[in-house]
């Protein structure tokens, strides 16, 4: 029986490698060509140079701004959809299908498709002309803007990527046994105190992991900005990509790296602490 | 003032009957006690009483309510489930306490009503735990509680101590039921215990198969069970059924004659008797009839024989001192008076008139 311990370990020995090799390694790398001068000592030069940039304040600004809306507007929506899920006997799965399409599409196509709507000669404009709002084409995207470019970037991401927060609440709330709520029920809860008193303690795991997803992704959010805003709505993936591309400075784009990754962990242990489960708090 | 009334209720699950037209009355302020085997819709019976489950036909009165269309929350009841539903994110206090924060009763009396049904259910030392720290019969302790915290007019229990030793389960009936009826509280209680059954009830109702068999006093249960099922569901070791031919107004056990109740036209007839009303005796005695002792079992208070007749097997309880070896031939005597005659072809009993 002894000599069977090392078996898990062997088993997950590959997976462990394999994450070691493709992103820890990087990680560090990334770390160290934060803080390596161009002579090879360390230094702090690269981060002095990030933050002297003109479109540094604006990229975490707009960065923060983005997660900040998009990230609970979409776990509300989410919420909402997967409860009103629950209610449904029949067509269940269509519902859940027909919700869950935008998770098999890119957030470049994404990006392209929303470009299609709010271009000059865009579905919106066309529309709007169409019943007589606009005379002329408006320009929605344009670096006068950043409001507009804003708000087509939380439309697309809202659209884009609801579902997957969606998918993690839906079978969050599978796992909830119907005896709780039936329990609460009898004992003369009105539908909100059962959602808020039973349903929303239990479901706080799945909407842990829904939040801290989210959250790094919206702090990586990319593709969908550039594609609609190009520059004109600065973030810090974009930054990063730029200084790197462009500017040909892997130095100060992976200071941008470094700073995206603080932000994630930081997120991550306030929604560990902030939204521990009760439950297994006292295990 | 509320009594519980179901009539004529009937549930489907899919093509599978559950409930097949059951009426039943708990009078106000009564102990009844939901008895039958497992799957017979005891459960399904609560459930629709409590308003979480759809029957197809019938209505539920509770108290003069008509509250078929009610939302569970407006019946006014409380419920300890089968499977406890103690809610695994509140402590044992916060459980307790569920029903009346619901009524939003004061800090104190909330308080007081949680100690209360805590010191009730032996659970007062726990109520800072969380349920996953807490023990099968602790929980079901804790479900119970939360039941009787909100002190409800009509209180509805699912096998709510299934799951105790034999001991405190004993004691815990005993309490539950002088304060259930110290609260005058009107209590439908389901198990498949039958000694919990006939020392806990005001009446039994006895279930089988979605069918409501038998609803009575426990000893008219025990002693006049209105069809087979009933007398060997109940009693333990369950009541003997011995077929004998009939004759005129008689039937026959070999040379002893009893004397049929009118009306049975049959050419069978179906004796049944409890193995404590069958009087052993090691010499022909008037009145008796002889059995082969083929089994003989020690249960402590008594002997338990198991001995055949022609073809028919019957069991018998003796004092435990009595001397009896197997291969033996005893002299049994049935005591007139308990006597239940049953129809062979339906199981049912006949009248006695
Ligand atoms: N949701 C359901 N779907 C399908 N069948 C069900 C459902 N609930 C109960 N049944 C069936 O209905 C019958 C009655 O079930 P019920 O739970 O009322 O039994 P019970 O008398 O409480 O049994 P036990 O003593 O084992 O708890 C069973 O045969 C069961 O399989
Ligand atoms: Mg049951």
């Amino acid at each position: 029986m002894r000599s069977e311990r090392y078996i898990p370990y062997v088993l997950i020995l590959p997976s462990v490698l394999f994450l070691l090799l493709l992103f820890a390694w990087p990680l560090v790398e990334a770390l160290l060509l934060s803080v390596r001068g161009s002579g090879g000592g360390w230094t702090l030069e690269n981060f002095q140079r990030m933050a002297a940039d003109l479109y540094f304040r604006d990229a975490l600004k707009y960065t923060l701004l983005l997660t900040v809306v998009i990230v609970p507007l979409q776990v509300v929506m989410a919420l909402g959809m997967a409860l009103l899920l629950g209610s449904i006997s029949k067509g269940r799965d269509l519902f859940l299908y027909v919700w869950t399409i935008p998770l098999g599409i890119s957030d470049l196509a994404a990006g392209i498709v929303w470009l299609a709507i709010f271009t000059e000669r865009g579905y919106l404009n066309s529309f709007l002309q169409g019943i007589g709002v606009i005379q002329q084409p408006q320009l929605w995207l344009s670096y006068e803007t950043p409001m507009m470019i804003f708000v087509a970037v939380v439309a697309a991401e809202v659209w884009r990527a609801t579902a997957i927060v969606f998918v993690i609440l839906v079978a969050g709330l599978q796992l909830i046994p119907k005896e709780y709520s039936e329990a609460a029920e009898v004992f003369g809860a009105t539908p909100w105190q059962r959602f808020r008193k039973v349903t929303l303690p239990l479901l706080m795991p799945s909407l842990q992991v829904a939040l801290i997803l989210r959250t790094i992704l919206a702090l990586e959010v990319f593709a969908v900005v550039v594609v609609l805003g190009g520059r004109n709505l600065p973030v810090l993936a974009g930054e990063a990509y730029f200084w790197y591309n462009t500017y040909q400075n892997p130095g100060v784009a992976a200071a941008y790296a470094v700073i995206i990754l603080g932000i994630s962990v930081v997120a991550t242990l306030l929604y560990l602490r902030l939204l521990r489960s009760r439950q297994d708090g006292v295990a | 003032m509320a009594g519980i009334r179901v009539e004529s209720i009937e549930k489907t699950f899919g093509k599978f009957k559950a409930l097949s037209g059951v009426s039943l009355e708990v009078r106000d302020q009564e102990f009844v006690v939901l008895l039958g085997p497992s799957g017979c819709g005891k459960t399904t019976l609560l459930r629709i009483i409590a308003g979480l489950e759809y029957a197809e036909r019938g209505r539920v009165w509770i108290g003069d309510r008509d509250v078929t269309q009610l939302p569970p929350r407006a019946r006014k009841i409380a419920m300890v489930f089968q499977n406890y539903a103690v809610f695994p994110h509140l402590t044992v206090f916060e459980n307790i306490a569920f029903g009346l924060r619901m009524q939003k009763v004061s800090a104190e009396k909330l308080g007081a009503g949680v100690e209360r049904a805590a010191t009730l259910m032996h659970i007062e030392n726990l109520l800072e735990r969380y349920p996953a720290q807490l023990s099968g019969g602790q929980r079901q302790r804790v479900a119970v509680a939360r039941a009787l915290a909100v002190e409800p007019e009509v209180l509805l229990m699912d096998e709510p101590l299934s799951n105790l030793d034999a001991l405190l389960r004993l004691e815990m009936r005993a309490e539950l039921k002088r304060l259930l009826i110290e609260s005058r509280t009107t209590t439908l209680y389901v198990t498949h215990d039958q000694v919990e059954a006939m020392s806990l009830a005001d009446r039994i109702a006895v279930m089988n198969t979605g069918y409501l068999v038998q609803f009575d006093e426990p000893m008219k249960v025990y002693q006049e069970p209105a069809n087979t099922f009933v007398g060997g569901f109940i009693g333990s070791p369950p009541m003997n059924f011995l077929r004998l031919p009939v004759e005129g107004r008689q039937a026959r056990i070999q040379s002893l004659a009893l004397d049929l109740p009118t009306g049975v036209s049959s050419q069978e007839v179906l004796l049944g008797v409890r193995p404590e009303d069958l009087e052993a005796h090691t010499q022909q005695q008037p009145q008796s009839f002889p059995a082969e002792v083929l089994v003989v079992e020690p249960l402590g208070p008594h002997l338990l024989l198991t001995l055949s007749f022609g073809k028919q097997h019957i069991k018998a309880t003796v004092p435990p001192d009595f001397d009896v070896r197997a291969g033996q031939t005893l002299w049994l005597r049935p005591q007139p008076d308990r006597l239940r005659w049953l129809d062979p072809s339906n199981g049912q009993a006949i009248p006695m008139r």
